[in-house]
């Protein structure tokens, strides 16, 4: 038995270590790396390499190269496109720089007699920045077909979403190293290569805000909230059906949809079983109100998670910046709900006494000392998200000290904790990542972005209007994870080129519209499908038909009110 | 000890069924075991679901399902118990019939375009086939709209 503790408490302690280590990577990595050395009185030919975008091309095989045509100094562009030649003692005249790069034509670029002159006499040259041109071959071909696979495979549900993901990803390592001794042109991407794809920060915040989730999700604090939204409203329905969707939506913008809308769903069907009305009835207002209110936050959607660390956009900024529309579009959204099922609330009576205890049985807190415990970590991680950007604290690194502190302040059974943690989730980002980086390889995304860029031109406006309702339309019908994944990019270069969009409003466009674009169907959410399957098993079905027909308005009142609060903001 | 097993779901469409089995129950004598199970084949496909609380959540929903149908058998003055069993539905309604030696058991009939369930129209006949054989119960299908009885 005291053997048995001893092993819990050794496993307990080698993952509060793992995580404690891997925060202090993070941050480690977020501190800025000095540039490479060379050694003193070494000269070198620098440049730069960016493709037809201006972003910049990396790890493209730069070769000097002299008069006969043989190879005197070689290097590799690094993540801003900046290549150094180191120089040799002795060298020709009529320098040639030679640049390759899978899914980029070679350039050949003739060094200036003048600078010749200068890196002979030992100074170090810097040529003109170099625009590479990309070349649509049967990789780009392969690597779209692939993440099309990906993404019907997910809409469809045949597969699971992180098995759908893997099979993208390892079809890309199949064509990239088996395929391409056959047909060199099918070659997309190596193993390292992929890896530089992967968004750390996505992956351990994710994580991190799992095992918090996991602590959390068994307190009873759901159970109590929706218990505590019937008491509140005293049965009357025009207060019970916007409170109910307020909890939810606080819970989700702090915690993931799908783990909110699990709790929140069995104890809504309860109360509603009680009350002798439709489950439906207040189910689908509130996960629409998680997929709106969850925008408001950073950690409120994986959405916003990938938005937020390819952006660098910080937990103030999602905050500050969608917040009030937000409210206002949730404001809308509790009326549009009341108008649709009003009929159906008004039939509630009072519950028996019998269904009324077990009711209250129910809404109980489970865990009132670990409830305090989580409470108090929470808001210290709410703080440490606001300020993380002044002391430039990611926010993974947060999220991995915030559930270091619950393991070590509560110290929860071990094994279910490891069990909580959803590794699928993990490798299906992770997967993803990869299956996007493949159509970012090979040019299909600086495609897309082009072709966006040339029909939205210089109009801030159109560009808003554009991402906005783009991605609402697009995110009723794929999810919206690898829908953003794919986006992401793409809105990187138009916020780069289109005036006015620096302020990062394209961004948060992309939120306000992926997310509340969700509504639309049953599938536009995981969170969608999980509560459709919560309310099937307690008898009440809604079709794809049913939710499309009560969404898809929802969508247009709170993507509207989205898109005028974004343009207060930002443009006027 | 005979019994008569009412699967059921909750929802509108189990109400007929609830009802028909508290007359079979008053007619024949017999307990009625209303049985609820647990399951999780929704969650297959889902990123982020805690299938260990998602358990857990179901059978308090079930639980829940299931004192609404004994309470309304013991406003008739009939004997019922509330069952909860997890795993797939046609074994677990065997399993069941088996353990309380039952006679009937009762299901909702499938409505007609009704997809994603276990049960459809066009597998019913084979279904009842399959838990009669089985577990010697009757399987009697019951309307939803109507609460007709349909016997196979």
């Amino acid at each position: 038995m005291w053997k048995a503790m001893m092993r819990k408490n050794q496993k307990n302690n080698i993952l509060i270590a793992i995580l404690i280590g891997v925060s202090f990577l993070l941050i480690l990595s977020s501190q800025p790396v000095d540039a490479e050395e060379f050694l003193p009185n070494q000269n070198f030919l620098i440049g730069k390499v960016a493709d037809n975008q201006g972003s910049p091309v990396i790890d493209a095989d730069v070769t000097l190269l002299d008069q006969g045509g043989n190879s005197i100094s070689e290097a590799l562009t690094q993540s801003n496109g900046i290549f150094t030649l180191p120089m040799p003692n002795v060298f020709s005249n009529d320098l040639t720089v030679k640049i390759e790069r899978h899914h980029f034509e070679e350039l050949l670029v003739v060094v200036d007699n003048s600078d010749q002159q200068l890196l002979q006499a030992g100074n170090t040259v810097s040529i003109e920045d170099q625009v590479m041109v990309r070349v649509i071959n049967i990789g780009f071909w392969v690597a779209t077909g692939i993440f099309i696979v990906v993404l019907a495979l997910i809409a469809t549900g045949k597969l699971h979403t992180t098995l759908s993901a893997l099979i993208g990803a390892s079809l890309i390592y199949l064509v990239s190293y088996i395929g391409r001794p056959f047909l060199e042109d099918i070659y997309i991407f190596n193993f390292e290569r992929s890896l530089q794809y992967i968004d750390w920060n996505v992956i351990f915040l994710v994580m991190g805000m799992m095992i918090v989730i996991a602590i959390v999700e068994h307190t009873g604090i759901f159970q109590w909230m929706a218990f505590f939204a019937y008491r509140t409203s005293r049965g009357k329905m025009w207060l019970l059906l916007p409170i109910l969707m307020l909890f939810t939506g606080i819970a989700s913008a702090f915690l993931d949809n799908v783990t909110t809308m699990l709790l929140m769903t069995p104890m809504t069907v309860q109360i509603a079983i009680a009350l002798g009305i439709s489950p439906l009835a207040l189910l689908i207002p509130e996960v629409m109100a998680s997929n709106v209110i969850g925008v408001s936050t950073l950690v409120g959607t994986p959405t916003n998670i990938l938005i937020g660390s390819f952006g660098n956009i910080s937990f103030n900024d999602f905050l500050s910046n969608l917040t009030p529309g937000v409210l206002v579009s949730f404001i809308g959204l509790t009326i549009y709900s009341w108008f649709i099922y009003r009929n159906n609330l008004k039939k509630a009576h009072k519950p028996t006494p019998v269904l009324m205890e077990k009711l209250a049985e129910r809404g109980k807190i489970t865990q009132p000392e670990n409830l305090k415990k989580v409470g108090w970590v929470g808001l210290g991680m709410i703080v440490l998200f606001v300020i993380g950007e002044s002391i430039h604290l990611l926010p993974a690194v947060t999220a991995l000290m915030g559930a270091t502190a619950l393991l070590v302040w509560i110290k929860p059974n071990i094994e279910e904790m490891i069990e909580a943690v959803d590794w699928t989730t993990l490798v299906f980002f992770m997967s993803l990542f990869i299956v996007v980086g493949g159509i970012q390889e090979v040019g299909l995304i600086s495609f897309i972005a082009e072709n966006i860029g040339n029909f939205v031109g210089d109009s801030l406006v159109l560009s808003m209007l554009a991402v906005i309702w783009v991605s609402a339309f697009l995110s009723m019908a794929i999810a919206n994870i690898p829908f953003t994944a794919a986006m992401l990019p793409v809105i990187g270069y138009l916020t780069a080129t289109v005036p006015g969009a620096e302020s990062k409003v394209l961004f948060f466009c992309l939120s306000v519209g992926a997310a509340m674009g969700g509504n639309g169907t049953l599938i536009g959410a995981s969170a969608n499908m999980v509560m459709a399957g919560i309310a099937e098993a307690a008898g009440y079905k809604i079709s794809y038909a049913d939710f499309f027909k009560k969404g898809f308005p929802a969508v247009l009142i709170t993507v509207s009110i989205g898109t005028v609060w974004l343009f207060i903001k930002f443009v006027l | 000890m005979a019994g008569i097993v009412c699967a059921i779901r909750g929802g509108p469409y189990s109400r007929p069924t609830i009802e028909k089995s508290i007359s079979l129950s008053i007619e024949k004598g017999q307990k009625i075991f209303f049985l609820y199970i647990v399951n999780l084949e929704f969650l297959s496909n889902a990123l982020h679901a805690n299938i260990q609380i998602m358990e857990e959540e179901l059978r308090e929903m079930g639980e829940f399902i299931l004192l609404l149908a004994t309470e309304s058998a013991k406003a008739k003055n009939v004997t019922a118990e509330g069952v909860i069993r997890k795993g797939k539905v046609i074994e677990e309604i065997v399993a069941q019939c088996k353990e309380v030696d039952a006679d009937y058991i009762l299901l909702g009939k499938p409505q007609m375009g009704q997809s994603g369930n276990v049960l459809n129209i066009g597998t019913m006949d084979a279904f009842a086939d399959r838990i009669e054989e089985a577990s010697g119960a009757k399987v009697v299908y019951v309307e939803g709209n109507d609460a007709e009885e349909s016997k196979k």
